[in-house]
């Protein structure tokens, strides 16, 4: 009982989701037992992967302050996907695909990372703008339609499992998180990225390359994206121009769930993990409940609500 | 000889000129106060010092060298630590992450820096305690401490950077009265160690309590520059205002 508390105070967000989590595996439990398997489970991972990618990029940028944002994820995913099948189409060899992927992805990151910084634009309004211009040139360029011909070597990874991890998973998601974790509480760059988050003036005074920083956020965060569209690839087997819809609100969503403070300097990466994991279980329970989506976006409101106030309660307490 | 020897500096901002030929010795060891009404230039000069403006005309000297700043951190490699009013402190790190932020103690694994907490944790309980600040925990959240506290904090920031000439700009403005006696008491030490004072205040009690010498600053000119026992508040307060006679006679002169 004493350690639940102490994780009450520590990582109220952490414990919050994981009990949400319990009290959803044991409702799906009671009332549909029988989805309640490895291959629920293996799923839930295949779908978190996209999901779990974005939202890390998400919340790395949110977490660096000055009012960050990225709502251009999804269209980054969107046209990251398309051009990179486009350029496998029209010749280039199919080993470069990954790594054009995260080029791509890192190019657009880094076009909102300029924008902000340099010409000293509104993240939302920016990234607002850059949505718009990534997804519609994603649709204006496949006319609405999948470009197929993904490599099948790139198939057997994205499908693939190991165990009941799938393979993207496995290799791309958990050493992203990892990283990010190790890097943002074990490195100076971590202490950088928390206090400009939190007081940006103190941050530059100390000299800290505000600007720098958050220019390569945004460019890492783009190149999530881009590996979040390597994903997609693999994983669907063609390049769909509206493959990233929706993941600007789910991968903030998941960022705000997982604790991540929307101005800024507070928050850990653990819990956007947990949030997303908690995200997609939700949404593969109801779907297979047969909710219908009106509802599901509700409960995510939902749950979003609940989460914030148990934030507020407990450090109401501290 | 003087740590910083400033001579003429002037700056003007179009056609408002915030300074005009101020010539300024500050010596180690000293707590030197820069008293003045608003829009005296005080804050002008320090910034200049500080390397956040530069000068339109003059010369700095650190130690005899020509130094000349065009950022922050350009004065910081010259050895000039300035304590801001804000502090510049960050609330969600802990102490000893404000004292090292921008200039961690790292140890670089595949050119990550990977911070040395307990290196760091170390000096900085060694600052405090030589400060006799009074805080027993360097890993304590900045948020949870008092504004005396967070002074100390700054102090060890710019001790931490061997700084030579520190600038506290009215380190005592929002603080308590017994907080003010502690703060009060670090900046003697500071200036015990050998470190060179600059300390801004409106606060003429303070000045007098601390100061070995007083400048003041008024329209922009230095119009006078006195050894703390050779005057009184009174004197100061006048020079201040405006209402002394030399001051007087200066501005006459000017018209």
């Amino acid at each position: 009982m004493s350690a639940l508390l102490g994780a009450w105070r520590n990582q109220p967000v952490l414990l919050v989701l994981a009990l949400l989590w319990v009290g959803l595996i044991s409702a799906i439990a009671l009332f549909q037992p029988h989805i309640l398997n490895v291959y629920t489970f293996t799923g839930i991972l295949q779908f978190a992967s996209i999901l779990a990618l974005v939202s890390l990029g998400q919340s790395l940028v949110i977490l660096a302050g000055g009012a960050g944002i990225d709502l251009s994820v999804g269209g980054n995913v969107s046209l990251t996907a398309v051009l990179t099948m486009m350029a496998l189409v029209a010749g280039l060899d199919a080993g470069w695909m990954p790594l054009l992927c995260v080029a791509i992805g890192a190019g657009l990151g880094l076009t909102n990372g300029i924008l902000v910084t340099r010409l000293g634009f509104y993240p939302l309004i920016v990234t607002l703008g850059t949505f718009y211009i990534y997804s519609g040139v994603a649709l204006a360029l496949t006319g609405g339609s999948a470009i197929s011909g993904v490599p099948t070597w790139s198939l057997t990874w994205g499908r693939g499992s190991w165990g009941v991890i799938p393979l993207p998973f496995l290799t791309l998601v958990l050493p992203a998180f990892i990283m990010a974790a190790i890097i943002l509480s074990l490195t100076s760059w971590g202490r950088w990225i928390y206090a400009m988050g939190y007081n940006e003036r103190s941050a530059r005074l100390v000299g800290i390359p505000v600007d720098r920083v958050r220019i390569l956020l945004y460019t890492l965060g783009g190149a999530l994206s881009g590996l979040a569209a390597l994903v997609s690839l693999a994983w669907l087997g063609s390049a769909r121009p509206n493959i990233g819809v929706n993941l600007e609100l789910e991968s903030l969503t998941a960022a705000m769930l997982g604790g991540i403070a929307i101005f800024g300097g507070r928050g850990h990466v653990f819990g956007v993990f947990a949030a997303v994991i908690l995200l997609v279980t939700l949404k593969t329970a109801m779907l297979q409940m047969g909710f219908n989506t009106v509802l599901q976006v509700g409960v995510v409101g939902l749950l979003l609500i609940l989460v914030l106030l148990a934030d507020r309660l407990s450090q109401h307490r501290g | 000889m003087a740590l910083v020897t400033a001579r003429n500096v002037t700056k003007r901002f179009g056609a408002l000129t915030a300074l005009q030929g101020v010539d300024l010795d500050i010596r180690k060891g000293e707590v030197l106060a820069l008293l003045g009404d608003n829009g005296a230039g005080k804050s002008t000069f320090i910034k200049i010092l500080a390397g956040a403006h530069s000068q339109s005309e003059g010369e700095l000297r650190i130690e005899g060298r020509p130094v000349s700043f065009s950022s922050p951190r350009d004065a910081a490699e010259a050895g000039v630590a300035t304590i801001y009013q804000e502090l510049a402190l960050s609330e969600n790190l802990s102490i000893a992450e404000n004292v090292f932020l921008g200039r961690e103690i790292t140890r670089r694994v595949l050119g990550v820096p990977f911070l040395r907490s307990r290196a760091m944790r170390e000096r900085v309980a060694e600052l405090l305690e030589e400060l006799d600040a009074h805080i027993s925990d360097p890993a304590a959240p900045v948020g949870s401490l008092s504004g005396g506290q967070r002074q100390a904090v700054a102090i060890c920031r710019a001790l931490n950077l061997n700084a030579k000439l520190v600038i506290m700009d009215e380190p005592t403005a929002a603080l308590a009265v017994a907080e003010t006696r502690k703060v009060l008491a670090l900046t003697r030490r500071l200036a015990e160690r050998g470190c060179a004072v600059l300390l801004i205040s409106h606060n003429i009690s303070d000045v007098f309590e601390v100061a070995d010498r007083i400048v003041v600053f008024r329209r922009g000119r230095k119009i006078a520059e006195r050894e703390r026992r050779a005057t009184d508040p009174e004197e100061i307060v006048s020079f201040i205002t405006g209402a002394h006679p030399d001051v007087r006679a200066l501005e006459q002169a000017n018209l």
